[in-house]
């Protein structure tokens, strides 16, 4: 475990020392200023605007991070050749597929709070307010469906570059969101082998509406049960736990070697 | 007690869509490294010495046969807990300082807390990095990526050090700076591997040597003992090369 918290650590440190977070906390922070010099909704209307438009923000922000730190974590160490310098180590090689993991998801988790931190800040600046525990549902939901995006984006990088890994990860995770959850209403009009791949389809990818409650921050329509949470985060820990697993076999015996990777 | 390399018909072929049928990068190496001696690894450029290398390090598994340190599989990590690499270019983190890269590297050794500090202290310090330490590694020369890349690589004490190509690119002070280290390295004990094109290197530092050609091992033996009488080491070396290249057993 403590070689996979050191991996992790140096995820956090190279994250820390670049300007991706930054440009995306700065572009955040701009478009939530520029949310608020508007007021075309009247004072109520325009709180639950910012509510809305912020939490869409952090999410694609959040999800893009994710992304891109996930998928150049594996490839990066092959093209600078760190790798070696780590696998020359007694680290096996699921230790560091799940420290650098480990330290994706925290690292994004942390920036993902910032994100949130600042939209509760700009939404009291316009005399706003979320409700603390139905926010936390949405901010801990959330950060499970990032646990699944940084385990995805890094299985793909065990077996493909990291442009091609991102752009998969973006694809999948698009469709995951967007397309999955409108199967069934394809379903009617399918039948015969189509029906059969809509459904295999469905209960084959992850459902990552599943982990959205932002309308229920923006309305304010109250927590959702515990039990209901306490199943969507084991349903995602157990998509995170098979991604892993299929990154791992991914990983397990590639071949690596002076300037090449086979 | 085992010995601190053995390699036993050590065969790697790689599949490639290019070549017809694939590469073979190694094909029945076998040689074993004693305790305590610095075993020079010798060959022209392809003739698998890296190879050999990664196999040893776990970076590539063997198609056929087996390799292991200290009596233990190389497959399984744990095989390389006593073990320290350099390789040819030192492979870095730009984004982290010297300080920095040996905590790291030694929390991956389980070394953590005053040890850690105190030995990565010793090392910057016995490396001449000890004003450097806090810089990003992004900053440093090729000389002190080679400093920082020994540091990492004792950085727990290994018993057995795998060095390739150590003074590739080097200036004459830091060959001798090399050349030191390897000397300090002996005289406490430790087993040394060390890959070189540089025969009058090798002929300096090694107690034995291997030469490897086509991925085969043609000669192997004490240094002072492989000549002919009167001849050089680059002589022989050509002389057996030349003649694993035509397929021929050397005399």
């Amino acid at each position: 475990m403590s070689r996979c918290l050191a991996i992790a650590r140096m995820v956090w440190l190279d994250l820390l020392r670049r300007k991706d977070l930054y440009v995306l906390l700065i572009l955040l922070g701009g478009l939530l200023l520029a949310l608020l010099s508007l007021n075309v909704f009247g004072l109520g209307g325009m709180i639950r605007y910012v509510k809305d438009a912020g939490l869409l923000l952090t999410w694609l922000f959040s999800w893009i991070l994710a992304i891109s730190v996930a998928s150049r974590q594996l490839p990066q160490e092959e093209t600078r050749r760190t790798i070696f310098s780590l696998l020359a180590k007694p680290l096996t090689r699921g230790e560091l597929l799940c420290g650098k993991w480990l330290g994706a998801w925290s690292v994004v988790c942390a920036a993902t709070s910032l994100f949130y931190l600042l939209l509760v800040l700009v939404v009291a600046l316009r005399g706003g307010r979320f409700a603390p525990l139905t926010l936390a549902q949405t901010a801990l939901l959330h950060a499970l469906s990032l646990g699944l995006l940084t385990a995805f984006a890094l299985a793909l990088s065990t077996r493909v570059t990291q442009g091609a890994a991102a752009a998969l990860a973006y694809i999948g995770a698009l469709a995951s969101y967007l397309i999955v959850p409108q199967v069934p209403a394809f379903l009617t009009a399918a039948d015969g082998w189509r029906a059969t791949a809509l459904l295999v389809l469905y209960y084959a990818l992850p459902h990552l509406e599943l982990f959205d409650l932002r309308q229920r921050a923006v309305h304010d329509w109250g927590p959702v049960p515990g039990g209901l949470v306490a199943g969507i985060t084991l349903y995602g820990a157990v998509w995170m736990a098979l991604l892993l697993l299929l990154g791992w076999l991914g990983f397990r015996r590639k071949r690596f070697t002076r300037g090449a990777v086979r | 007690m085992a010995a601190a390399i053995e390699l036993r018909e050590l065969a790697v072929h790689f599949p490639s869509r290019r070549a017809h049928g694939g590469v073979t990068a190694l094909q029945g190496v076998s040689l074993q490294v004693e305790e305590g001696k610095v075993y020079g690894f010798l060959g022209p450029n392809g003739a698998g010495k890296t190879t050999c290398m990664h196999v040893l390090l776990g970076f590539i598994p063997p198609t056929a046969g087996a390799a292991y340190l200290f009596g233990t599989d190389v497959r399984q990590s744990i095989a390389r807990r006593r073990l320290g690499y350099l390789s040819e270019h030192p492979e870095i983190y730009p984004y982290l300082t010297a300080r920095e890269l040996l905590r790291l590297m030694g929390r991956l050794f389980g070394l953590g807390g005053r040890t850690l500090r105190a030995r990565s202290a010793a090392l910057l310090e016995q490396l001449g990095l000890t004003a450097a330490a806090d810089r990003r590694l992004g900053t440093y020369s090729r000389g002190m990526l080679q400093r920082i890349g020994l540091a990492q690589a004792l950085i727990n004490d290994p018993d057995l050090i795998i060095l390739d190509e150590p003074t590739s690119g080097l200036d004459p002070l830091g060959r001798l700076d090399i050349r030191r280290l390897i000397a300090g390295l002996r005289a406490r004990g430790k087993t040394i591997f060390f890959s070189s094109h540089e025969l009058s290197e090798v002929e300096r530092v090694c107690d034995h040597l291997a030469i490897l050609a086509n991925g085969r091992v043609v000669a192997e033996g004490a240094a002072d003992r492989l000549a002919a009488p009167g001849e050089s080491l680059e002589q022989y070396f050509l002389r057996v090369v030349g003649a694993g290249a035509a397929g021929e057993a050397p005399r």
